[in-house]
């Protein structure tokens, strides 16, 4: 076959040229026809490849704003930061504010137990006894005013935590997956599920005495969701 | 029936000012005699060599609860009628009920004051 390859060429002739290709008869070809068979195929296929790139880099840009964005928003995070210096010094405010409220309440319980104590048969002794325990109380009392300050160091903290975080999951458009625990993590739940470990609960939230009075006299309304039966039959 | 002020008690909580409190305001209302423990186990094992007249325990303790406490009490001949008073920040209703039904004889939440826990040993021994 010696066919010449020309700007004309239709697609059956392509595929003719093609399968003799493919045949590996090559001595009726010249180099001449496979390159400007080369040529038109490249070139009857421009337009397509235009098209491709123009949609493929359309698409590879968005994924690389977004993947920049995702960047610069986990930079922002300020993650070594936040596990290096924040937590760590989050922790330490909390150390401090158990110790301090621990100090205050050994001191106030340490007067109260003095004045409960103090010999009353010497009224003036007693009445020094007493107002000098009561000042190392009032003096304790001032706990209070650290105690806040330190829990807003705290709240500060996490309001950091809070707002980028929150920022990253929105730039990168994630949703809450699946939680899965550890094993610590799972046994420690379980504990709490079977062991009934609520712990201490807000006003709100907390029952009154006399709410507990009532279920353990059977007289409670059902406010949870146990039953009144279920509350009848303890008694039954 | 009144209340021996007498009778052994013991306070179990993990908290060593919580058990200052609790044994203050006992001694108030003229207990005198107050051992203490920080967790059921602990618990278990004074009650194993000392009869005690009354047991108030606090909910959240490691390693053994007072949940724990109360039916390991409850399911022992020697010391199941032994009086056992919750005092706890546990405060859902849920608690309440699995305590009773564990036996508990009366149950305080967390903050209370001294006249709350009169009243409730008060109740305990029929006064």
């Amino acid at each position: 076959m010696s066919k010449k390859v020309n700007a004309q060429l239709d697609r059956s002739q392509i595929e003719e040229i093609a399968d003799y290709l493919k045949k590996g008869k090559t001595s009726d070809v010249s180099l001449k026809d496979v390159m400007a068979l080369a040529e038109l195929m490249v070139g009857s296929m421009q337009s397509f490849f235009e098209a491709l790139d123009s949609s493929v880099y359309s698409e590879l840009r968005e994924i690389a704003d977004y993947i920049s964005n995702a960047k610069d928003e986990i930079r922002n995070l300020q993650a070594n930061d936040i596990k290096n210096n924040r937590i760590p010094q989050a922790g330490k405010v909390l150390d401090e504010i158990v110790k301090s409220t621990e100090d205050a309440t050994n001191t106030i319980m340490e007067q109260a137990e003095r004045i409960m104590a103090a010999d009353t048969e010497d009224a003036a002794a007693y009445q020094g006894e007493v107002n000098d325990a009561v000042m190392q109380i009032f003096e304790a009392c001032s706990f209070q005013d650290l105690t806040g300050q330190r829990i807003s160091k705290i709240v500060e903290t996490l309001n950091f935590i809070d707002l980028r975080i929150g920022r990253l999951a929105e730039v990168i458009g994630s949703g809450d997956a699946e939680l899965h625990l550890t094993e610590v993590e799972a046994a420690s739940e379980e504990r709490k599920k079977n062991l009934i470990l609520h712990g201490p609960q807000s006003a709100e939230d907390a029952i009154s005495q006399s709410d507990v009075d009532d279920v353990l006299n059977g007289a409670a309304d059902a406010t949870d969701d146990t039953s009144q039966d279920d509350i009848d039959a303890l008694f039954n | 029936m009144a209340v021996d002020v007498s009778m052994p008690v013991l306070v179990v909580d993990d908290y060593k000012t919580m058990i200052r409190i609790i044994r203050n305001l006992l001694k108030q209302l003229g207990f005198e005699n107050v051992d203490d423990a920080a967790d059921g186990s602990e618990a278990l094992e004074k009650m194993k060599g000392k009869k005690y007249g009354l047991i108030i325990s606090d909910w959240n303790m490691e390693p053994m609860t007072g949940y724990e406490l109360l039916k390991e009490v409850r399911s022992d001949d020697d010391l199941s009628r032994t009086p056992f008073i919750m005092i706890t920040a546990e405060s859902k209703t849920e608690n309440v009920i699995a305590a009773k039904k564990a036996g508990v004889n009366n149950y305080i939440v967390k903050p209370f004051n001294a006249a709350t826990l009169k009243n409730k040993i008060d109740a305990v021994f029929g006064e």
